[in-house]
């Protein structure tokens, strides 16, 4: 369990991040989304304390980071690929690390061999791949054993089966009941791992809310009805309430009624449907709408189900 | 899927830090880069190459000069190799910057003052042992070669050969922690390797200019004595001549560390790394 409590850290005149209060729940992936520059990494930075927030605390399992009497085993973090001395192989800066808990040599030949970089183990990190030094990342993180995952763009320069890797153990970590935090440009990528979704920009939560309701929210449902009748369709459909916009001679877009009414009006009517698809928006649909425009920055909460949510807007 | 390790069997607990812990931690570190062993390696060839060389040419008018202090030979090269003791502390901590390793560190350990205590107490102890080893080294083989001439060292009287020798590796430890808190003060290996030679080497050299200054300028000589350097020699090699006695020189160098590694966790502690 991640919590952070209004949140801000300034640079100078510049705030990076800006009272941001949010909750990382054991047992879920949590997606940190948000354009470069909104405050992803400050945020992580400063759960595990490598920055000082200016206002507002962050802990975790109710501890502050700097508290922590066994960090590694409380949380692994991925901050970037780069956190290594170049001039040290792999083992040898695993070993380091677990030196100061004092976890012993063979649960660093564990991870080696978890993250799948045996092969490079004895090389030094300097001239590792991008996908390598970030398996190396990945390992450094899981030494510990640790309750809750902080990863900072995990895929980034992963080959596919890398990429599948890293989706399959979040969700597993998660199934286990563990905390995960990750954060990725990769849209579809976060689609398919995250179960929520936190966005940020310029600073600022701009949603909190689980995935599914976060698309729902913030995309569109249509329908798209294909028929030789389409114009005739469409103008029903317009008389009835509905959103049309048409896209090609035969297809329509419909937005408003179900596919089942529009379906069995158009049985009703004598219309043959070539297609009736309900299509819905996408989380990057979902993201561009609410990052893509300054306006809606202020605008559009999306509330939790259940609960009030705080903090959403700014 | 096997990607996550099994919990319990393989962390049984008792897993968290300690100063002993953190101790380890940097002395795999300080081990494991091979630009350590070759700072040593250049260090234990100038100390051994420079000392033998003298020793030679003391010797080379076939008869060493009566009353002569050999173990001069000895402790002499530590005007250079000090500064490499400085460079080591140094890329010591500013590697760790310029590689973003830092991170590493301090989240495995975040409670920084103990990091910088650990980072100290290793390159301290580690620069204290390898000096060690090449100064009796050195000492064996100076003493063979004036044991020919009838004038080889008094190893039975402390003061001759063990005193100065332990206070040499001394300084050396000192030199290095000097790095070290110019490391962790300026983060950059440019700035705090200048940082170093400019207050080991360069100083020292600049305040001889003023000894033919007037006397409104004699308070320059007179701090630079205090320099870690000038200091050192008067710790090393104490006489009744020097400007320091050996008591004050050891409480400059000491006083050189103190105030280097105060600054360097003030900035440890309240910078974002």
């Amino acid at each position: 369990m991640i919590t952070a409590e209004g949140l801000s850290k300034r640079y100078g005149p510049k705030t990076a991040v800006d009272d941001v209060s949010f909750t990382v729940r054991p047992g879920t992936v949590t997606g940190f989304l948000g354009p470069n520059g909104a405050g992803k990494s400050t945020t992580m930075r400063m759960i595990v304390g490598l920055d000082r927030p200016s206002t507002g605390r962050v802990t975790v399992n109710g501890q502050e980071y700097r508290g922590l009497r066994a960090p590694l085993t409380e949380v692994g973090v991925l901050l970037d690929a780069k956190a290594v001395h170049t001039g040290r192989t792999a083992r040898n800066h695993l070993r380091a690390m677990a030196a100061t808990h004092g976890i012993p040599a063979s649960r660093v030949d564990e991870v080696i061999e978890i993250t799948g970089i045996g092969s490079v183990a004895r090389k030094r990190a300097g001239g590792f791949s991008l996908g390598m030094g970030q398996r190396l990342g990945i390992a450094a993180a899981l030494l510990g054993d640790p309750h809750t995952l902080i990863l900072d763009e995990p895929v980034n320069g992963l080959d596919p089966e890398g990429v599948l890797w890293v989706r399959n153990f979040v969700r597993h970590a998660a199934s286990e009941g563990r905390t995960v935090l990750l954060s990725s440009h990769l849209m579809s990528e976060m689609a398919q791992t995250a179960d929520h979704i936190i966005v940020l920009g310029r600073g600022r939560v701009l949603a909190d809310a689980p995935l599914s309701q976060l698309v729902e929210q913030w995309t569109t449902a249509q329908v798209r009805v294909r028929s030789p009748r389409a114009v005739e369709l469409g103008e029903l459909l317009v008389a009835a309430g509905a959103v049309v916009q048409g896209s090609g001679h035969d297809t329509i877009d419909v937005t408003g009624p179900e596919a089942w009414w529009i379906g069995d009006l158009a049985a009703e009517r004598g219309i043959a449907l070539h297609e009736l698809t309900p299509t819905s928006g996408s989380l990057e649909d979902a993201y561009l709408a609410l990052t893509g425009d300054a306006v809606e920055y202020r605008t559009r909460a999306v509330p939790e189900a259940g609960a009030p949510i705080p903090e959403v807007v700014a | 899927m096997s990607a996550v390790a099994p919990a319990a069997p393989a962390l049984a607990g008792g897993y968290r830090l300690s100063l002993p812990r953190t101790l380890r931690s940097e002395w795999i570190k300080l081990t494991t880069l091979r630009s350590t062993w070759w700072s040593i390696a250049i260090t234990a060839a100038l100390t051994i190459g420079i000392g033998v060389l003298i020793a030679f040419a003391l010797t080379s008018s076939g008869q060493a000069p009566r009353g002569l202090n050999g173990i001069m030979a000895v402790v002499s090269p530590i005007q250079f190799t000090a500064l490499l003791a400085g460079i080591l502390g140094a890329i010591a901590v500013t590697g760790e910057y310029s590689t973003g390793m830092i991170r590493s560190t301090l989240t495995a350990d975040p409670r920084r003052g103990r990091v910088l205590v650990a980072k100290a107490v290793v390159l301290a102890v580690f620069l204290f042992l390898a000096s060690l080893v090449m100064f009796v080294i050195s000492a064996v083989l100076v003493s063979a070669i004036l044991g020919g001439h009838g004038q080889s060292l008094e190893w039975g009287q402390p003061d001759k050969v063990i005193l100065p020798v332990l206070s040499a590796s001394v300084t050396m430890a000192v030199c290095a922690l000097i790095g070290v808190s110019f490391g962790f003060l300026l983060r950059s290996g440019a700035g705090a390797i200048a940082a170093t030679v400019g207050l080991l080497f360069v100083l020292p050299i600049m305040s001889t200019f003023f000894a033919f200054a007037g006397e409104s300028w004699k308070w320059v000589m007179d701090a630079a004595n205090y320099l870690p350097l000038s200091a050192a020699q008067n710790a090393i090699l104490p006489s009744d001549t020097a400007p320091l006695s050996a008591g004050v020189a050891f409480l400059t160098l000491g006083a050189w560390v103190a105030a280097g590694l105060l600054g360097s966790w003030v900035v440890l502690r309240s910078r974002d790394a």
